[in-house]
């Protein structure tokens, strides 16, 4: 858990968790967590299990995209994407492939990403994301769901989702899926995001009303969460895949 | 049930039966140029080539699956040669890292934007064709019946075993029923062993896909395959549907009277594990550059 003074106004309170699959090293996780709060962005993208490179590609989007100033329209993040894209393919020349790993560099790398920019320089807190495949931003108030993007409930998340392809060839279609949005914020405001297993577990529990997930996240200690999501996936409640949370809770200044 | 996540400590176990018998060596109807045990063995060369991608992580191959392809003709045993050759059941990755061959080729595909250009491909090649005696089905099924056995005592948990049985044509060695029943009465705790069964025919008969009951089904023999085929569990429902295969709660994992099409969705189907998107090697092929 950290805390970063934003403004006179504004304070941040973050936490992160980033746990890979059970039975798996943490060098095997392909989720990604990047934090900037210089720039105020926030992202988590999660690298496609049968993709080439994923890891790799995740961690590239999701680092890259916070300390960047734009891409919050579709436009620029299309560009954005299509460059990123090249270097990660340029990064694979030279390597000696054998043909299975260079059948899967042929079709590319893919990942989910979203991305949210807090704006809180003024009296006004506001935030504004983007986001393509099933990573998900949760806007929380009161322990309750303001808004969910870019799936609205857990019956949505399937095993297939459009994701963000680090071949530009594919971008004409899966960036018509590309969600951008927007919402102001309260005090006290949690915004959650999260890797797909742990957002649809997560709107689970405010459909079923069961856990109060961003009070939840609050209190608990790293290990106990860690103890408490291997109970969860062990018991087949959260599905084991790697789990990737961020929690920002917006915060009055105390001075 | 059927619902085990498959992992390196829990893998699953595909067993492949072909039926290599002299019949095989004879074309489809309406297609003369092409033999059945040709087109066979193309499939797979390519079912075993899907595997493997399934189970890359980008320089790796993870023991998701141990496969085993077994033969039955003028004898019965592993299809497997080379590195691999007088091994029964093995490891994805050792599959992977010891084809007979990799074929070279290229492919036109979009360069997004308007054009085409061609890339570089490989088809791995780990069998070939083969057609030649007769059709000793319950002495192959009792194969596969050892070796289900030995694997499951070293794998009692975890996704249950799939056996994608291809045959052209009755038993020559007695009522396959009692031994097909006996497969599928063995398993793990995530459930029964899965017999699936493709009929493929020379004549133009009209072909029968994933049955629900068999009162549609013509003779004894169609019948007999259908006793001895499990019901397709939910998750591959989902992967024949996503191929346009109507399936429906209740299908059996059996084909009687299957043409090429057949085939290649039998396998797909029958490989889609746990609603794995299945690869799409039919809209992959290759242009000669």
């Amino acid at each position: 858990m950290s805390s970063a003074k934003q403004s006179t106004t504004w304070d941040l309170q973050l936490r992160q968790l980033l746990l890979p699959k059970l039975d798996h090293e943490a060098s095997e996780c392909e989720d990604a967590i990047a934090v900037d709060t210089q720039t105020c962005r926030f992202a988590v993208a999660d690298g496609a299990t049968e993709a080439f490179d994923a890891r790799n590609w995740a961690e590239r989007l999701a680092q890259h995209w916070v300390q960047r100033k734009s891409t919050l329209t579709l436009e620029e993040f299309r560009e954005w994407v299509a460059a990123e894209g090249r270097e990660l393919h340029d990064s694979w020349n030279g390597l000696t492939l054998s043909w299975y790993s260079e059948e899967k560099a042929r079709k590319g790398s893919f990942a989910a990403l979203v991305g949210v920019e807090l704006d809180l320089k003024n009296e006004s807190a506001s935030w504004k994301a983007i986001a393509l495949g099933d990573t998900c931003l949760l806007h929380c108030r009161k322990g309750t769901l303001v808004k969910s993007l870019p799936l609205k409930c857990s019956e949505s998340f399937n095993s297939a989702p459009v994701l963000v392809a680090s071949d530009s060839s594919l971008h004409e279609t899966s960036m018509q899926s590309v969600v951008t949005d927007s919402g102001i914020c309260q005090a006290g405001d949690v915004l959650l995001l999260l890797s797909d297993a742990a957002a649809s577990w997560c709107l689970q529990r405010f459909e079923n009303k069961d856990l109060d997930v961003p009070e939840f996240l609050s209190v608990k200690s790293d290990e106990e969460l860690q103890e408490f999501f291997d109970t969860e996936r062990m018991a087949g409640r959260i599905r084991n895949d790697d789990l990737a949370i961020v929690r920002i809770e917006i915060k009055r200044s105390k001075s | 049930m059927y619902s085990a996540q498959i992992t390196r400590a829990n893998p699953t176990c595909i067993i492949l039966l072909i039926d290599q018998s002299g019949s095989m060596g004879d074309p489809f109807s309406g297609d003369s140029a092409r033999k059945k045990s040709d087109f066979v063995a193309e499939v797979v060369n390519h079912t075993l080539h899907d595997l493997v991608i399934r189970c890359t992580k980008t320089e790796e191959v993870r023991n998701y699956y141990h496969v085993s392809v077994i033969g039955y003709g003028r004898s019965v045993g592993s299809c497997f040669s080379g590195e691999l050759g007088g091994r029964p059941i093995v490891p994805i990755a050792h599959v992977a890292d010891y084809p007979l061959q990799v074929k070279s080729s290229y492919k036109r595909v979009s360069d997004g934007g308007g054009g085409w250009v061609e890339i570089p491909v490989r088809y791995p090649v780990w069998i070939h064709p083969a057609a030649d005696g007769k059709t000793p089905m319950c002495e192959a099924l009792t194969r596969v019946q050892e070796i289900l056995r030995g694997w499951l005592l070293e794998h009692p948990r975890g996704f249950p075993p799939t056996v994608l049985h291809l045959t052209d044509g009755e038993s020559s060695d007695g009522d396959p029923n009692e031994i097909g029943r006996q497969i599928m009465s063995l398993g793990t705790d995530d459930g029964t062993v899965l017999l699936f069964n493709c009929h493929i025919s020379t004549r133009r008969s009209a072909k029968i896909e994933y049955p629900t009951e068999e009162t549609s089904l013509p003779d004894g023999f169609a019948r007999t395959l259908f006793d001895i085929s499990s019901r397709l569990p939910t998750n591959f429902l989902a992967a024949a549907a996503q191929l346009g295969v109507n399936a429906l709660e209740g299908s059996r994992g059996f084909v009687f009277n299957g043409d090429p099409s057949s085939i290649v969705q039998f396998y797909e189907i029958g490989t889609s594990l746990t609603g794995m998107t299945p690869y799409r090697w039919m809209d992959d092929r290759t242009e000669p550059a």
